[in-house]
């Protein structure tokens, strides 16, 4: 957006001259009368949620009048509208508890963005091209509802593949229910960064398949293993919220706070102590510390059904002694004796784990070892430590995998970009060039949507009827319906309402139970909960090693692709605010770029900047090194979310994508991404070409200054 | 490049400006006001230097805060509106709402013009706009430069019970509004002092 429309849009002079138009108004432009009844220069503030993750922080938006351009009747003009200025977070939601992060923040960029659809499009050249007409919402709506008549003409429901991002609230179940009765199988939910093991884990522990909540704020000491909490992991606001309390909450208690990992994260950054750990062995060192707290008999030595899970509790965890826990992990043993005798003094204390620990092939292990470790601690479903929000429902969708979309012959996207966010293993690409149609309801035009035939774009969360029911963040349900904020900006539909139209124009029409998007945003779950009968494992686990791909003496460096603070999994890089916010950790921005090891780039003669080759078993990837003493030498990192080929023009052809040469492997249990168990190698490609931007300086640190001589 | 936006976004471009003008300095030529009624002249441009001002003429008026004055579409006859016994907020209705007292929006003329006086001439005017869902392009009368970063709030000064007329000179004498009253930093301050109102520069000026 150039500064002048900036200032079009926030102008609040409110009348409908400046004083230097030279008072003639032939070089006005034309003003059109507004839709709303405004009063100029005056703020309202309304409630919305903020879309950007699956937190669902209640936000209050900033809406006060404007200028819009616009054109009516083929005539550019402006027009008075009441529009959105600002988000905070909502003091009084349970969630965000005035707070919101910076992707919530900057979401706001998307309604404003300059690259956002405005029109139903329709695809005139090749796909992939960019090749687009405008069309109208009475043909893009024929187009769609025709290609569905053809599949329920030629009997072929059930090559309908909806495919969507998991935790979308009602506007799934939605989609849902018209696939259902259209006879298609239920939706494809993916998401990269999902935290199925970690539900499956606890489905399995504690009979809650669903994300815990954190009770920092009543805790006193809290070791997380690998949750980047108050980064990018589950619930970060509501969780930073609760961690100010432990630490600063309660006159003359601090709570103590451990961050075990391989590498410092921002979360790990905050710590107390930082114990860097093998990576792929994290529950190995939960299960260290459990052993010697019922060694020692610390704590009573049930642990119920969490206990049972695990190979060996029941006679003390044998194989889990100080010595062999850190010849397993690297943790010292004397590190070992005393944060298990910390846990202990320390009550309540509460542990728990996410991200690269259960991104390995063993994943389910070290997720069930942490519930046993909190079980053993006592603090489930008590004040401090770990619990589960009331009434969670569980998510219903199809997951994606390799072969999903093999079988589909008409394919509706809405919102996911696997093209950018799958390996390129699963070769999403080439699946979609197989299916003969595909009908995109995003605002942008991304690495998938970009083959889309036909776009039919959604509003955006501002101009929508939105709805949260978050599985975490608040002990409380808090489930959440909240009305637009401000009227359309362009010719974009609510996906809600186009799919109740469609089917009600199909040919044989499809009853759905709800007649607008504000009813389905409104409407109550009826689907399973979350709170489930057990599902047991079929014998307890004992720890078995993670599986890497690729050859340590090929491929000597483990690799872990991060979710980035300011992208995420790279859904919000389109935005400028988070391109120019620079990383906490390296300062940098606009850019990528892979984090090495001080010691590990002196041995290899890369000075930071130079660009290296990063390969896998499945490609390449080129990026800057980026030194960072807060990784174990023998591991490489890189933020996810740049590297997209389209992604309008603040992110398309910038950075690489780490994912895209993840090796596909899997969790055994859930069948989910692995997305840490990736090996690979490092060749200098040469100098830095400036591709590297930093806001501040480079690390301060001289690897010489850690040299012992 | 639209002329009615965004001048005085940069730096004060007259001084260096007439140093690069080929133009003479006969720039009483350029201080009337009625240079503005023809297109715009040839943009000054430059590899280096954004101007603020297209020209020489359009800098130094800004600069000595000419403005010209307001041309509007339409006659509007204050004094026929305040006979009729309309009162001021019932048109600028935002006066003690908010910081901008508004210029109407056409659907306020049409509460009472889609019945009343129909058959004039001007009336039809109005109606044309209404129906063409165009507001009436009115020419801003009263206001401040950019340069005085003053921010002015009406609320506060009906609350206070000040008069319109106080500012805005006696409308039921004038048709068209005219700018009567001079807002000279003088004149409010001056009214500031007597009220006891703060004379604080963040009053106003922020």
């Amino acid at each position: 957006m150039d500064r002048r429309n900036f200032i079009k849009l926030t102008a609040i002079t409110g009348t409908s001259a400046t004083l230097a138009s030279c008072g003639n108004p032939e070089h006005q432009l034309i003003r059109f009368v507004p839709d709303e009844d405004l009063v100029p220069g005056v703020a309202e503030w309304k409630p919305s949620v903020c879309p950007m993750c699956a937190a669902g922080c209640g936000i209050n938006v900033r809406v006060m009048e404007a200028d819009v351009e616009t054109t009516r009747s083929g005539q550019a003009g402006v027009v008075k509208m009441a529009v959105a200025k600002k988000l905070e977070g909502n003091a009084k939601d349970a969630i965000s508890r005035g707070g919101l992060c910076a992707r919530g923040q900057a979401s706001i960029q998307i309604t404003y963005h300059p690259d956002r659809l405005t029109h139903p499009l329709k695809r005139t050249g090749a796909r992939g091209t960019g090749a687009f007409k405008e069309i109208t919402w009475d043909e893009a709506i024929g187009e769609l509802t025709g290609q569905l008549d053809a599949l329920a003409a030629s009997r072929d429901q059930k090559s309908l593949a909806f495919l969507t991002r998991p935790h979308r609230g009602r506007r799934t179940a939605l989609a849902g229910e018209f696939l259902k009765a259209f006879g298609a199988p239920a939706p494809i939910a993916y998401e990269l960064f999902a935290d199925d093991v970690l539900r499956r884990a606890n489905g399995i522990s504690f009979g809650h398949e669903q994300l815990p909540t954190i009770d920092f704020a009543r805790s006193r000491f809290a070791i997380s293993f690998g949750a980047d909490f108050l980064g990018t992991w589950n619930s970060p606001v509501a969780q930073s919220v609760s961690y100010a309390a432990m630490r600063q909450g309660r006159p003359g208690v601090r709570g103590g706070f451990v961050q075990v990992e391989s590498r410092m994260s921002l979360t790990g950054a905050s710590a107390d102590e930082w114990v860097p750990v093998k990576p792929g062995t994290e529950g190995v060192l939960a299960l260290g510390l459990a052993h010697v707290i019922l060694a020692n008999k610390l704590r009573p030595a049930d642990a119920g059904r969490a206990g049972a899970a695990i190979d060996g509790w029941s006679s003390g965890l044998p194989d889990y002694t100080p010595a062999r826990v850190e010849q397993l992990t690297g943790v010292t043993a004397k590190t070992i004796e005393r944060l298990a005798r910390t846990l202990v003094e320390q009550q309540p204390a509460v542990a728990f784990v996410a991200g690269p620990p259960l991104a390995q092939t063993n994943g389910l292990f070290h997720a069930l070892a942490v519930n046993a470790l909190n079980q053993l601690l006592g603090n489930v479903g008590q004040p401090g430590g770990t619990g589960f929000t009331a009434g969670s429902t569980k998510d219903e969708g199809r997951s994606l995998k390799s072969d999903t979309l093999a079988s589909a012959k008409a394919l509706l996207l809405d919102g996911a970009n696997p093209v950018y966010d799958a390996p390129k293993a699963w070769k999403v690409r080439d699946s979609l060039a197989a299916i003969p149609f595909i009908a995109s309801f995003g605002s942008f035009i991304d690495d998938t949507s970009a083959h889309a035939d036909l776009i039919l774009p959604d509003h955006s969360f501002l101009e929508s009827w939105v709805d949260s029911a978050p599985e975490s963040g608040s002990m409380d349900a808090v489930p959440t319906s909240a009305g637009p904020v401000m009227k359309p900006l362009y010719q974009t539909r609510a996906t809600p309402d186009v799919l109740i139209e469609v089917a009600a124009k199909l040919k044989t029409p499809v009853a759905l139970p709800w007649k607008t998007a504000e009813d389905v945003a409104k409407s109550a779950p009826a689907a399973a909960s979350a709170q489930s009968a057990i599902s047991n494992l079929q014998s307890a686990l004992k720890y078995v090693a993670p599986a890497f791909d690729g050859e340590a003496s090929q491929y000597p460096f483990y690799f872990l692709p991060y979710a980035s603070l300011q992208f995420g999994d790279g859904s919000s890089a389109h935005l400028p605010w988070l391109q120019e916010m620079p990383d906490p950790l390296t300062s940098a921005m606009w850019s990528s770029w892979v984090e090495i090891n001080p010691q590990t780039a002196e041995r290899l003669q890369l000075a930071q900047g130079d660009l290296v080759d990063i390969t896998s078993s499945q490609g390449t990837l080129r990026a800057p090194v980026m030194l960072f003493p807060g990784i174990a030498p023998d591991m490489v990192a890189m933020p996810v979310g740049q590297g997209h080929d389209t992604f309008t023009r603040y992110a398309s052809g910038r950075g690489a994508n780490p994912i895209a040469i993840l090796a596909p492997a899997t969790e055994p249990e859930t069948g989910t991404l692995a997305w840490a168990a990736t090996r690979v190698k490092i060749t200098r490609a040469g100098d830095g070409d400036g591709r590297l931007i930093m806001f501040g300086g480079e690390m301060r640190e001289h690897p010489h200054e850690h040299e012992t001589r | 490049m639209r002329p009615s936006r965004a001048q005085g976004l940069g730096l004060r471009a007259w001084p260096t400006l007439s140093a690069l003008s080929l133009k003479p300095l006969a720039l009483v030529v350029f201080l009337t006001a009625s240079a503005c009624s023809s297109p715009p002249p040839a943009e000054v441009s430059s590899s280096v230097f954004t101007p603020a001002h297209r020209t020489t003429g359009e800098a130094a008026r800004d600069f000595f805060a000419i403005r010209p004055t307001a041309v509007q579409p339409i006659p509007f006859p204050h004094k026929t509106h305040l006979e009729k016994k309309a009162v001021c907020a019932d048109c600028h209705e935002s006066a003690d709402k908010g910081p901008i007292a508004g210029i109407p929006s056409v659907k306020t003329c049409m509460i009472c013009h889609s019945q009343i006086a129909t058959d004039k001439p001007l009336i039809k005017q109005v109606t044309g706009y209404s129906e063409k869902g165009i507001e009436i392009p009115w020419q801003r009368v009263y206001g401040f430069t950019r340069e005085a970063h003053v921010r002015f709030n009406h609320a506060p000064h009906i609350r206070a019970s000040v008069d319109c007329a106080t500012c805005h000179g006696d409308l039921a004498k004038q048709t068209v509004a005219e700018r009567v009253v001079n807002h000279s930093m003088g004149f409010c301050v001056n009214c500031h002092k007597q009220k006891s109102a703060s004379n604080d520069c963040l009053t106003c000026h922020f």
